[in-house]
């Protein structure tokens, strides 16, 4: 009742609520509502019309490609040439924030709703959906790419035999980024070969004033997959997260303590950028671009900006690459850099024939051999076994020198979301110094061992 | 009145498609979630019954405690942030000034603004180098105070009860408005003829008068605390480390992003839990204060 009296003060006695900014809210308020049932009702009429014609098919699509990365780009317009080659196939596709992609793609998969075509993790990722038979495999169009993508470009998509998926890409998460000047300017003409020249080379940057190492974590996966994959494959070798998914080791042991150490151990020599948690990953390459700092990890796809499609060809030339040093009595191969293979689109079950011709043509079309030669012209490395092209840039072969020797585990790709979710909040307690490595390790394992239960 | 009898059908005719509507989007759901959070499911494989299990790991994780935590620190601020400043502005403007309803827009325009554009605005204030709360303390001389307001886990929830009050503070102006309006001006004459002006009048006339517009909005700054999401997910996501994190966003990552929609479930059934018993608490004093 009292509510009442309330509302009926507001019309009485405030000037406000009769001004035009109220009469406004309320008038979008009721747009947006009228809005967004048309909008419903009209995409379900399209997509009908698209089955009875049987002339135009309208395929939907999620891909997580917002970032402005150059393969990104170039995956869009692919879209829009196969549109233009065909006619008949329309793609209606929705740009997802990759932070957020996940989450959507699995909770419409829950809810039934899932779109024709979608960007489908590997491995891991792709158990609850085979769990769930949701997806439709690719075999019958294989042979398309016979010779040009090997087995393990392959395997990741690959479930019990049934290819469900083809990468666009090989993304190595943990490559290291460096200024050559600063890192000169402090003693250092090539990048620290030991873990614990690293952390000398940290102290004397931080004492000349420069900050050492530039992270964005504020969407938390940065430092789980770029730093924890690279580093604990370093202490605790390739083959440790099998083992604590089969129980045969645990995260409490002393070589995964020391690696969740090492970002205490740069913690407390303030090696990192203050505002670590809060910066964002477009932010933190922007920040070393900046010259702010000496070193950033991340991707081996944002080569193009930093080096590649970068205009100022000095400030290129400058920056170096490396991978995560050896640690002392490490049991990995420090040569090794963390690789994952990417963008691989899947395909709904429920597919109609006519909506599953058109899908398959795309992925014909979409994963041709020029799209590997035209990812690796613009600098990108591709799990493909295409000709290099001739305006292979330095850079890229540089990449692929140093990614050679095999692959190191990427935490998230064989980790179950809730480890990923400890391990992440884990490592920023850790940087926030709220929690110590054991603690942390500590978590871990017991999210292990309720989730296997 | 000849339509007297018939009263009690007309009002419930007149309120069927509301009652309608609000069965489908909010005791329907309810209900749903209530049935599914005695499951294990991750909205794909099938259903698992698993008892009261859900809410036994909630109750006993100390990570949902801290987001209750947090949410009462987020009521503590509606509470104590919001209503003073809102019933402040709301008499700073009962007044005639030139130019009134320009003042009323601007200091309700916060309302207006989507909570995603309000955090992202408020984010960058917070920002350590070019923030500009760091860059108004390194002009008077406070370098020392400069930090990652967001990122610190001491000033997190600070930072973030600043922009959560700024964002709705407006609200409850209006209200305070509305019922300042309300109060007979011959009130006013008659207590300035009795010697009460300045505080003494707001102390003893304005305020009691207040009192029941203040207990309703006691109950929506309570409802308020504890639905806030929006704001927090677009600022730091319940990071770092879980330092911002309130029970809808512990929700949110266990059911979304954890698919466990159980256990997502039955955290909501927890949230409402808690809502019902704060705001049947508030009741209670407001009762007593009759």
């Amino acid at each position: 009742m009292k509510y009442c009296v309330t509302i009926t003060n507001i019309r009485k006695g405030s000037d406000l609520v009769k001004s035009s900014i109220f009469k406004t809210v309320l008038i979008a308020a009721s747009a947006a509502l009228l809005l967004s049932g048309c909008g419903g009702a009209t995409g379900g009429e399209g997509n009908r019309q698209g089955n009875e014609k049987k002339e135009t098919v309208t395929l939907t699509m999620e891909y997580n490609w917002s970032s402005p990365n150059a393969d990104n780009l170039y995956y869009k317009e692919r879209i829009k040439q196969f549109e233009e080659q065909n006619p008949d196939i329309n793609i209606e596709a929705q740009d997802i924030p990759s932070a957020q992609y996940r989450t959507k793609l699995r909770t419409e998969a829950a809810g039934n709703s899932m779109p024709d075509m979608f960007i489908l993790f590997p491995a891991v990722e792709m158990e609850p959906y085979i769990a769930a038979d949701v997806l439709m495999p690719i075999d019958e169009i294989m042979d398309e790419w016979k010779g040009i993508l090997p087995p393990q470009a392959l395997a990741g998509f690959n479930v019990n035999g049934k290819q469900y998926a083809i990468p666009t890409k090989m993304t190595f998460v943990d490559i290291i980024y460096y200024h050559k000047d600063l890192l000169e300017s402090v003693g250092y003409k090539e990048f620290p070969a030991t873990y614990s020249e690293f952390l000398e080379m940290a102290k004397k940057l931080k004492a000349a004033g420069i900050t050492p190492i530039v992270m964005g974590n504020k969407n938390r996966w940065p430092m789980q997959s770029s730093f924890i994959s690279a580093v604990g494959d370093r202490f605790a070798g390739s083959d440790f997260l099998q083992k604590v998914i089969q129980g045969e080791a645990k995260f409490t042991d002393p070589d995964y303590v020391n690696a969740l150490n090492t970002v205490s151990e740069l913690v407390n020599l303030e090696a990192f950028n203050a505002d670590i948690n809060t910066m964002d990953e477009v932010q933190q390459q922007d920040y070393f671009l900046q010259k702010k700092a000496a070193i950033t990890i991340t991707s081996s796809t944002i080569d193009t900006k930093f080096r590649a499609g970068n205009t100022d060809k000095a400030a290129a030339e400058n920056i170096g690459i490396a991978l995560f040093p050896a640690v002392e009595g490490g049991k990995g191969d420090p040569t090794k850099s963390a690789g994952v293979i990417q963008y691989g689109i899947g395909l709904s079950k429920g597919l109609s024939d006519a909506k599953k011709e058109a899908a398959m043509k795309f992925l014909k079309f979409f994963y041709a051999p020029e799209l590997y030669t035209t990812l690796m012209s613009k600098g990108i490395v591709v799990p493909a076994l295409v000709e290099t092209p001739a305006d292979t840039t330095p850079y890229l072969k540089e990449m692929l020198e140093l990614t050679k020797n095999g692959s190191a585990v990427v935490f998230d790709s064989v980790m179950q979301p809730a480890l990923k979710d400890a391990m992440e909040n884990g490592i920023q307690a850790i940087l926030t110094k709220q929690k110590t490595p054991e603690q942390v390790a500590k978590e871990l394992q017991d999210t292990m061992d309720k989730n296997r239960r | 009145m000849h339509g007297l009898k018939r009263t009690g059908w007309t009002v419930f005719f007149g309120m069927l498609p509301a009652l309608l509507i609000y069965t489908g989007i909010a005791l329907v759901p309810i209900g749903m979630s209530l049935y599914y959070s005695f499951f294990s499911w991750d909205g794909l494989s099938p259903m698992r019954h698993v008892g009261l299990h859900n809410y036994i790991s909630t109750l006993t994780d100390g990570v949902f405690w801290k987001g209750v935590g947090n949410n009462l620190f987020m009521l503590a601020t509606g509470i104590f942030g919001q209503l003073p400043i809102g019933l402040f502005f709301a008499l700073l403007l009962n007044r005639s000034l030139k130019g009134i309803k320009v003042y009323r827009s601007m200091l309700f325009l916060p309302v207006v603004i989507s909570a995603v554009i309000v955090s992202i605005i408020w984010g960058m204030v917070f920002k350590i180098e070019s923030g500009m709360l760091n860059g108004l303390l390194g002009l008077i001389g406070l370098e020392s105070w400069q930090q990652d307001w967001l990122g610190s886990p001491k000033l997190g929830m600070l930072s973030v009860s600043i922009t959560y009050i700024w964002q709705n503070y407006g609200f409850f102006m209006v209200i305070f408005l509305a019922a300042l309006q309300n109060i007979p001006q011959e009130m006013r004459e008659a207590a300035l003829m009795d010697g009460a002006s300045g505080w003494k009048h707001f102390w003893y006339v304005t305020l009691p008068m207040l009192k029941d517009t203040i207990w309703v909005t006691l109950i929506f700054a309570i409802s308020n605390s504890f639905r806030v999401f929006d704001l927090i997910y677009v600022m730091t996501a319940g990071g770092p480390a879980h330092n911002t994190e309130v029970m809808t966003i512990y929700m949110y990552n266990n059911a979304f992003q954890n698919m466990n929609f159980g256990y997502g479930s039955a955290v909501s059934m927890l949230i409402l839990l808690f809502s019902l018993i704060a705001i049947y608490a508030a009741k209670l004093i407001t009762q007593r204060n009759r």
